[in-house]
């Protein structure tokens, strides 16, 4: 079943400087259950786009269009369209969230009970017994000892992994259908990486919710998704099952992303595979495509195609799509 | 008996000045003068300098509490004009008897004086107040004529023997009371003088010879609650909110008949804003009140015009007159022993330039011709010898002396030319006096080519520093008011080596010596109208040695609200005559 | 918390005693003589100066002088002898002979007027400014917001003598709106209408200048928090708007203002000068000013540790109250 179907979705924010095109024309969607890994480098426009299927860019500082449908509690709804005071029913309930940071995204002023209570109480007409109870459950769940006790302690009394187990409670806390991870293990240590990883697969499986999960590691993504975007620019620049991309990347870019992840079954190698150069500036985009001043192939590409087009985002079979003048002809 | 800054009274007309006027012989200014309602007086200060009768000493303040609360034994006639310079009884029944060739004075108390407690008023209260002010260590600040004129023997420091009511050590308490005695019934007071003083009885004017309650005397602390024995007593006394008073029930007219007791309330609002202050009577927001301090000069044009007159909205509700006060730059003749150069300096200065900075002719006043006014009368006449003055300076006359002083004292001559050295004036740190001295140093280098240098002195420490004879500069500026219509408070004080106030150090001036004799000979001087003519002669005998570069007669402003009436200018005191101010 | 509070009132202490030995030094040792600013013109008789530097124990050696002082503030002091003796009570902070009256006594006149005037505008200043501040913050390049910038400019441009004196003129002298007052202060137990009614002025004065700041500093304040990860976190939960505004943003956005509302309380009850001034109200600040003006040394000494105590005092609840409001001081 589709769980959400998001088409033609763009992002433009004015500057003063020019309108900048934060996400264009981005189709995609995702199963119910299903991890989508929405992989790219910073301002690629993978946080924008969530943030916009939330409705958490402020009205007034963007022009959003395109469409989101999505299979809520309530039936079907349209996340781009809706009002934004009729969305915040759905936000936090059946769509959550969880950020990059938790050492600055939970409230240092209030406890964490509060604030797991807090967001249950907020979608659940219920005591608050019954929200403390589900907070302290939800606690434990993600491998707080002594919840009874740790949900009267502020957030500065955590580490950091703690934090994000924290957060991850939270946003489970109303059993939502889709959880949106925005880089949840970037600011950990290595090790706390991947128990927070695997805790996110074995709840998703628990919860049976669908993932959006959001990095820039293709180490976190390989073990963790299904499907995957990659994203460049503001545009999806390839999406394929998980199998398929890292068999058989078709985009340089993913190329690129690929080779710099340093991997047990290749071949050693001296020094990690990079990308060249740095991401464009997202108010002067390169004319033509626009990794094309950082792609190592477009050589291979006859005339100055690669310099003067966009490519389109086209199947290449299987379900495989790739926006690349390279290979589309075959 | 140095008098700095503020004083009192001032002689006016000859003929009354000795006379002896019953209370009842001087015509009141009355009219439609009414009783009831509160009259409010504005104020800035914080509190009352004092309102301790035997520590006040400023006109304005004798005036205030004269008219509602202290009586003393004799008092200046409620009247406008010169009749008010007139001595009367006040407790006293007559203005005073004089004998043993005037250094024996009695006074005889009214029957029915009281103080606010309804107790009588009695000699030994009369004397205790005086005594009072021997103790200048805890009562200061007041008149201290007892101690100069009383004959009680002076220990070896020049110090009285006697050193008032609260020191027990060491205090010779029989020569106060031989000095000063009361008859068997209480009712009549006896002072006996070291020299004769033919004017006692303007003396005993100052509250310093009110009595005081022994049993209610609290030192210090006196001054925050005096006993009344005027037709108002003290009902609130706070220092930066207010003074209240109210009727004295225990008062009668009978006893008392110089005094009006017209308002049922008088209050003193303290701390008041200048500006607030000023714009309280000129808005005439609070109809029945009056300001008790000068106008701002910023809003002198609001209410006179150029020429110093009221306006017509202010014509029945502003005074614009002449205050007791003569102001000078005294010179130290021991520095500067040169008269040409004196005089050369009364020349060079640019007078209407200084006269600009206090708001022109019209609200500072005239020029000066001496330091007797000419208010006050008897004492006073036209000092000649100064025909070559011009505002603006007279570059001609003070060239002419500059070159007589060439060859008649080279050395002064020297020095005041010399741009290194040059005349040293003593000035009152303040922004006024440094525009002042500006037009100073301007008009004496063009006009007279002498070099003129300033020493500011910290303005509250200002008098101390210059009456140290050996830390007095060339010049210095000063300001007197005769302490009482007598001259004899003026030319002693300011020109003998024993006086109050002697910024010239003339003692040493060859001319010195003769009139060091007849100022002597006027002071013994039976005869008033004699005596006056013998003033004026010194004044004209002082400004012929330029022992001071006269300066202003200067003038004082008062504003009130619309619903006040009665109001006139005390001259005697120097201040509006307070009692008679009544709500229309 | 117990044993912060008690660590934070020893170091307070500390601090007191230090500072009044400190301004007992500063004025020791200042070149005026204060038994010659006791007696007036009389003090051209160096007799008198003697004794009332005596009667003042001025004559005593320095450190006896600062313990006498120490003393009275427990035990009382008196001065001088027979029928001119004066005793002040403890906690006794000297006589002034300039104004007749114990100093303690002086101050306690003083300090009601000052703290009510404290108290009324810093009310007044906090609902403004924090009400002007919000709504700007929250409808950031709107009209209200600049209307609050045009506040802003002119009360932090215009001096509070300024302000004090035209509302005094025009709304009280010129227009009659508010009578001008019978007395210059009236206790808040004896008549609260008229103790409001004079504050009044003096209150919109203060807090029209205080408010400009306040307003200022609480919309940047409430813009920095809005974008704070944690807000995101609030809104992500499905919170409303009122919500997150009220309970996540404003409880991080004015805890500062707590501390900054403290110290300006404090700074205000050492006296508001100018405002004083204008409306002629009998407060710590005239009492510190016109002391200054005419050298009464035991008035300048007291005021001087009072302001510091006060300051001491408020710091010391400031943190206390922060400590309430910011749980990660606590630990510290």
């Amino acid at each position: 079943m589709t769980l959400l179907k998001v088409e033609n979705l763009s992002v433009d924010f004015p500057t003063p400087d020019g309108l900048v095109a934060a996400v264009h024309e981005a189709s995609f969607e995702i199963n119910a259950g299903e991890t989508l890994a929405i992989v790219g480098e910073s301002g690629s426009g993978k946080t924008v786009t969530n943030l916009a299927l939330m409705g958490l860019i402020p009205a007034r500082t963007a022009n959003i269009s395109g469409s989101a449908k999505f299979e809520s509690h309530n039936g079907s709804i349209d996340l781009l369209s809706m009002d934004r005071n009729e969305l915040r029913k759905y936000r936090g309930k059946d769509i959550a969230m969880i950020f990059q940071d938790p050492m600055s995204s939970l409230h240092p002023f209030y406890t964490i009970g509060d604030q797991i209570i807090e967001a249950h109480q907020v979608h659940n007409k219920v005591d608050l017994k019954v929200s403390k109870a589900r907070a302290i459950e939800l606690l434990e769940l993600v491998g707080i000892q002594g919840a009874a006790t740790r949900i009267k302690a502020f957030p500065h009394q955590f580490s950091g992994g703690m934090r994000q187990r924290v957060m991850i409670a939270m946003a489970l806390v109303n059993n939502p259908s889709l959880l949106i991870a925005d880089e949840p293990t970037t600011a950990l240590d290595v090790t706390v990486q991947a128990q927070i990883i695997k805790l996110l697969g074995d709840l998703q499986k628990e919860f049976k919710m669908a993932m959006i999960l959001i990095t820039h590691d293709m180490g976190v993504v390989a073990g963790a998704a299904d499907r995957v975007n990659v994203m460049y620019a503001g545009r999806i620049v390839e999406s394929a099952n998980v199998r398929d991309l890292y068999s058989n990347p078709l985009m340089p870019y993913t190329q690129g992303l690929l080779a710099s992840v340093p991997r047990m079954d290749r071949p050693h190698t001296n020094r990690l595979s990079a990308i060249p150069g740095q991401p464009p500036s997202m108010i002067a985009l390169p004319t033509g495509c626009s990794f094309n001043p950082r792609c190592i192939r477009k050589s291979e590409v006859s005339g100055s195609r690669c310099e003067t087009l966009m490519p389109d985002l086209t199947p290449r079979g299987n379900g495989h799509l790739a926006r690349c003048f390279i290979g589309e002809g075959a | 008996m140095a008098r700095v800054k503020k004083s009192t009274s001032i002689a006016i007309v000859a003929v009354l000045a000795l006379a002896v006027v019953a209370g009842g012989l001087v015509k009141m200014s009355s009219g439609g003068s009414s009783k009831g309602g509160t009259i409010t007086y504005l104020t800035h200060s914080e509190a009352w300098t004092h309102a301790d009768p035997n520590r006040n000493y400023t006109g304005q303040h004798i005036a205030w509490f004269g008219s509602y609360m202290h009586r003393t034994l004799t008092a200046y006639a409620r009247a406008e004009g010169s009749a008010g310079s007139a001595v009367v009884a006040d407790l006293a029944t007559d203005t005073g008897r004089a004998s043993n060739g005037n250094k024996t004075w009695e006074f005889t108390l009214r029957d029915g004086s009281t103080f606010e407690d309804g107790s009588a008023v009695t000699c030994e209260d009369v004397k205790y107040g005086v005594s009072r002010t021997f103790a200048t260590d805890v009562i200061t600040d007041g008149p201290t004529y007892a101690i100069g004129m009383l004959d009680i023997p002076s220990a070896k420091d020049g110090s009285s023997v006697y050193k008032g009511p609260y020191t027990t050590k060491d205090n010779d308490t029989a020569a106060y009371d031989k000095a000063v005695s009361c008859s068997a019934d209480n009712k009549t007071i006896t002072f006996n003088l070291k020299r004769p003083v033919g004017d006692f009885n303007y003396t005993t004017t100052y509250l310093s010879f009110s009595p005081v309650p022994k049993a209610l005397d609290k030192g210090d602390a006196y001054d925050m609650a005096p006993v009344s024995t005027g037709p108002y007593k003290i009902e609130k006394y706070k220092a930066k909110d207010e003074m209240v008073l109210v009727r004295n029930d225990k008062w009668s007219k009978k006893s008392d008949p110089i005094r009006n007791a017209y308002p049922d309330r008088i209050v003193v609002r303290f701390g008041l804003a200048e500006e607030v202050r000023d714009q309280l009577v000129l808005n005439d927001s609070e109809k029945n009140s009056m300001s008790l301090d000068a106008v701002l000069p910023t809003n002198l044009p609001t209410v006179f015009d150029d020429a110093g007159k009221p306006n017509s909205k202010f014509a029945t509700r502003a005074l614009n007159v002449y205050d007791p006060y003569v102001t000078y730059s005294a010179v130290n003749v021991k520095k500067v022993p040169c008269l040409d150069i004196r005089k050369a300096i009364y020349y060079a200065r640019d007078f209407a330039g200084l006269m600009q900075l206090s708001g022109g002719a019209a609200f500072g006043g005239d020029p000066a011709d001496g330091v007797i006014k000419p208010l006050m009368g008897l004492d006073y006449a036209k000092v000649t010898g100064l025909e070559e003055f011009k505002p603006a300076g007279n570059a001609e006359a003070a060239k002419k002396y500059m070159d007589a002083a060439k060859t008649a004292c080279p050395d002064v001559y020297a020095k005041a030319t010399d741009p290194k050295r040059g005349i040293y004036f003593d000035f009152a740190d303040t922004d006024t006096n440094k525009k002042a001295a500006a037009i100073w140093i301007d008009s004496m280098k063009k006009n007279a080519g002498i070099t003129m240098k300033f020493n500011y002195i910290e303005a509250g420490s200002y008098y101390a520093v210059v009456l140290d004879q050996t830390k007095q500069g060339d010049l210095s500026r000063a300001g007197w008011a005769p302490d009482w219509a007598n001259a004899s408070t003026v030319i002693p004080e300011l020109f003998t080596e024993t006086g109050g106030f002697p910024m010239s150090q003339n003692w040493g001036d060859p001319a010195y010596k003769a009139f060091k004799a007849k100022s002597d000979a006027a002071l013994a001087e039976p005869d008033r109208k004699k005596q006056g003519k013998m003033w004026a002669e010194l004044n004209q005998y002082a400004m012929d040695q330029m022992w001071v570069i006269p300066g202003v007669f200067s003038k004082t402003q008062e504003v009130w609200g619309s619903g006040l009436g009665g109001v006139f200018f005390w001259e005697p005191q120097g201040a509006p005559s307070y009692g008679d101010i009544y709500i229309k | 918390m117990f044993a912060y509070i008690s660590r934070r009132l020893a170091v307070s202490l500390l601090i007191l005693l230090t500072v009044s030995f400190a301004v007992y030094i500063i004025f020791a040792f200042l070149p005026f003589d204060p038994a010659a600013l006791t007696c007036g013109k009389n003090c051209n008789d160096p007799g008198i100066i003697e004794a009332n530097r005596h009667r003042l124990g001025y004559d005593l050696p320095f450190f006896t002088q600062y313990f006498l002082f120490l003393k009275g503030l427990f035990f009382g002091r008196s001065f001088g002898e027979g029928a001119a003796l004066i005793n002040c009570p403890a906690p006794s902070l000297g006589y002034s002979f300039q104004q007749h009256a114990c100093v303690t006594n002086l101050i306690g006149e003083a300090l009601p007027v000052t703290f009510s005037l404290a108290i009324g505008a810093i009310v007044m200043w906090l609902a403004l400014g924090i009400g002007l501040g919000i709504l700007a913050a929250r409808f950031r390049g709107r009209i209200v917001d600049q209307l609050s910038t045009i506040f802003v400019l002119i009360g932090t441009s215009l001096p509070t003598f300024l302000t004090g004196l035209l509302l005094m003129v025009f709304v009280v002298i010129r227009w009659h709106l508010i009578p001008f007052p019978s007395g210059n202060y009236t206790p808040f137990l004896e008549n609260p209408f008229e103790w409001a009614q004079i504050l009044f002025l003096p209150w919109l004065t203060l807090a029209f200048a205080y408010a400009a700041l306040y307003t200022r500093f609480v919309r940047s304040s409430v813009i920095d928090t809005s974008n704070e990860d944690y807000i995101r976190t609030a809104r992500a939960k499905g919170l409303s708007e009122g919500v997150i505004l009220g309970k996540h943003t404003l409880r991080s956005a004015l805890a500062p203002i707590a501390t900054m509302a403290g110290l300006d309380f404090a700074g205000l009850l050492g006296g508001a000068i100018l405002t004083e001034s204008v409306f002629n109200l009998p407060g710590l600040g005239r009492l510190a000013i016109s002391s200054v003006v005419k050298y009464d040394l035991p008035i300048i000494v007291a005021t001087t540790l009072l302001a510091a105590f006060i300051v001491v005092v408020m710091n010391l609840i400031v943190d206390i109250l922060y400590a309430y409001i910011d749980p990660r001081v606590r630990v510290a």
